[in-house]
């Protein structure tokens, strides 16, 4: 046996009497197939072209002349004229879109496509996120539907609604359990539509109210159906242009007990299969849990993130510094040992500056020495004998 | 003072690494390292004023000998360059284009140091005509990393401001103050590359004085190519 997964409780509502619980039934599985706007309009699109009528213009609109053109020299536009005389219609252009009575601009043809494939699968998934849609009050409320006064939604009611036979049964319910007044609502704003469609048989155009949806059809069909704005449809044929009229989905849904229960053999689950459309699964979503704030800021992701790099904060502002040449605070900032090495050299220097004067004072005592012993010297040499000058005699023998 | 705080902003609070202490932890941390930076700082650079004066009374011994007894002494070539772009953007080759992007020469007045050998020495033959260049002493490297000298952090320029900077990013190669800095840079020790790469390339300014003219080359009375000891002088002018 397959385990039942939990699901929530939806109540189930007498016809008429009091509006209270008379039973408790699961929610389908239906209801929590992911709800695709994007899915549905495309399918909506596509599908709302299914019921159109070939439309053509005839084929020899504006060809039923023999017109041809003047050519040049006529002092008129080159376009084909009508042959002939005698009639206003003579000489007048033919044949072009711009001409009068001329044939239009690519003449429609029947051959057109009118109509669209579908996937099957796109039609499944669009119907169920269309169903899925119509349990949100949110979205059924922006869809326009009055659903205030209703005691809960989804709205599902005994299957005694299936054996109504009346109108004025049908009216009596829906005011008792509240819809009415989307019914008020519909007949409130009928209009007569606007354009051409009004005199060609489709003069008034009306909202869309409650649809009722059904398992088994007692009488209930008949019963609904002179009420404006209401629809029913049978569970087993749910149309998705009817689900998301205008490709909006959340249209307000009265389920009879039974048909609410079938949706979950007929839409099927993520564990079972539909028992009515072979090999079906309901849709999954891309992201099950879509609060990413909450799963970032869990404990069970945090605990294992590695700690945000402080390298990157370090740096991040402009660094203003002075010139270290300029400003002594900052060059010691950077080299501590730049005021000892100024020390040792300005200690270097002046002991340099000595031992230089020291030279410098030696070397000149010298010269004043010299200076001083020279003078005796001169005198001393006018006397000296030519003794140990040895000179080079040039003879005549060599 | 009973507002409601959104549970997760508690559980974020109770997280550890958001927390006073171990922010307190943190910062104790960092002090103790600044003040071991600068004391590692002070002995290394006392260490290489020593070093230096040793190397050029060595330079001049040897070449006393050399006089004394009547040869010369051949001094070892060159390993440090400092390189200067002289002209503009506009018409540059292909080539030379792309020997400057290489050396990180983007535009005018930028400079960077080059390690000479074979390879590098033939890319500088190509870009003469757009650079100058020469070979660089301690106190013109010193000028420029102090001054001039902006590293490359996290992607961005940013002047260097403290020796924590640069012990951030140089730690593993041993470098962890300025005058370390300087000293692999002039000497080309075995982490030249990381040091080199390390500094933004100099942004200077146009020399005081001017340029005789640029399009000539040194030799020639002009500016471009290797002017060897006489990079110092214009480094002077231009930093």
């Amino acid at each position: 046996m397959t385990t039942q997964q939990l699901r929530p409780i939806v109540s189930v509502f007498p016809i008429k009497g009091k509006v209270k619980t008379i039973k408790q039934v699961p929610l389908p599985s239906v209801f929590s197939a992911p709800i695709r706007p994007d899915v549905v309009r495309f399918v909506h699109t596509n599908m709302a072209k299914n019921n159109r009528q070939a439309h053509a213009v005839s084929t020899t609109a504006g060809e039923q002349t023999s017109a041809t053109s003047w050519g040049t020299g006529r002092a008129v536009a080159r376009i084909p004229r009508v042959k002939g005389s005698g009639t206003g219609r003579s000489g007048q252009a033919a044949f072009g879109n711009m001409c009068r009575g001329g044939r239009m601009y690519a003449p429609k043809k029947v051959w057109r496509k009118w109509h669209r494939k579908i996937n099957t699968n796109q039609k499944r998934y669009a119907v169920c996120s269309a169903i899925a849609a119509t349990a949100v009050t949110p979205l059924v409320m922006s869809r326009g539907h009055r659903v205030n006064k209703l005691p809960e939604l989804p709205l599902v009611v005994s299957d005694q609604l299936q054996s109504l036979t009346k109108t004025r049964q049908a009216v009596k319910f829906l005011k008792f359990i509240g819809a009415y007044r989307d019914v008020e609502k519909v007949i409130r704003t009928k209009k007569t539509r606007v354009g051409q469609g009004k005199y060609r048989n489709r003069r008034h155009v009306l909202r869309k109210g409650p649809m009722v949806v059904y398992a088994r059809n007692l009488g209930i069909k008949k019963a609904f159906r002179n009420i404006p704005g209401v629809e029913t449809a049978s569970v087993y044929t749910l149309n998705l242009l009817k689900l998301a009229p205008g490709s909006q989905m959340g249209r307000f849904i009265i389920w009879t007990e039974s048909a609410f229960k079938l949706l979950e053999d007929i839409y099927g689950s993520w564990e079972k299969p539909s028992k009515f459309k072979s090999g079906f699964y309901l849709p999954r979503p891309v992201m099950v849990n879509t609060d990413v704030e909450r799963i970032i800021k869990s404990d069970q992701v945090q605990t294992v993130l590695r700690n945000r790099r402080p390298r990157s904060r370090k740096y991040g502002k402009k660094i203003q510094r002075a010139d270290p040449y300029e400003d002594m605070s900052v060059m010691v900032k950077l080299n501590p040992y730049y005021k000892t090495k100024l020390q040792k050299q300005k200690e270097l220097d002046e002991k340099n500056k000595k031992e230089r004067k020291e030279i410098v004072d030696k070397s000149r005592k010298e010269y004043e020495d010299w200076l001083y012993f020279s003078e005796e010297e001169e005198e001393e040499e006018e006397e000296g004998s030519d003794e140990d000058r040895e000179i080079e005699v040039l003879s005549d023998e060599n | 003072m009973s507002k409601q705080v959104p549970e997760t902003i508690k559980k974020q609070k109770k997280r550890s690494f958001n927390s006073k202490e171990v922010k307190q932890e943190k910062n104790e941390k960092r002090t103790k390292l600044l003040k071991e930076i600068q004391e590692k700082a002070y002995k290394r650079a006392e260490k290489y004023e020593k070093e230096y004066l040793e190397q050029d009374q060595k330079l001049k011994e040897l070449k006393q000998k050399a006089l004394k007894e009547g040869s010369f002494y051949r001094e070892p070539e060159p390993k440090l360059a400092f390189i200067i772009r002289i002209r503009g953007i506009v018409g540059v080759p292909p080539k030379p284009r792309k020997i400057l992007q290489l050396l990180r020469l983007r535009r005018i007045y930028s400079g960077v140091f080059i390690r000479l050998n074979k390879s590098s020495l033939r890319m500088l033959h190509f870009i003469d005509p757009y650079v100058t260049w020469g070979y660089p002493d301690v106190e013109t490297v010193r000028a420029l990393i102090y001054k001039r000298g902006h590293a490359r952090v996290n992607h961005q320029r940013k002047i260097i401001d403290s020796n924590e900077m640069i012990y951030d990013k140089l730690q593993k190669y041993d470098i962890v103050c300025m005058e370390d800095l300087v000293h692999e840079i002039f000497t080309v020790g075995k982490n030249f590359k990381h040091a080199n790469s390390f500094l933004w390339a100099f942004k200077l300014k146009p020399p005081v004085g001017g340029f005789s003219t640029v399009k000539k080359s040194f030799v020639n009375k002009g500016e471009h190519g290797n002017r060897e000891q006489y990079i110092n002088t214009l480094v002077k002018k231009m930093i």
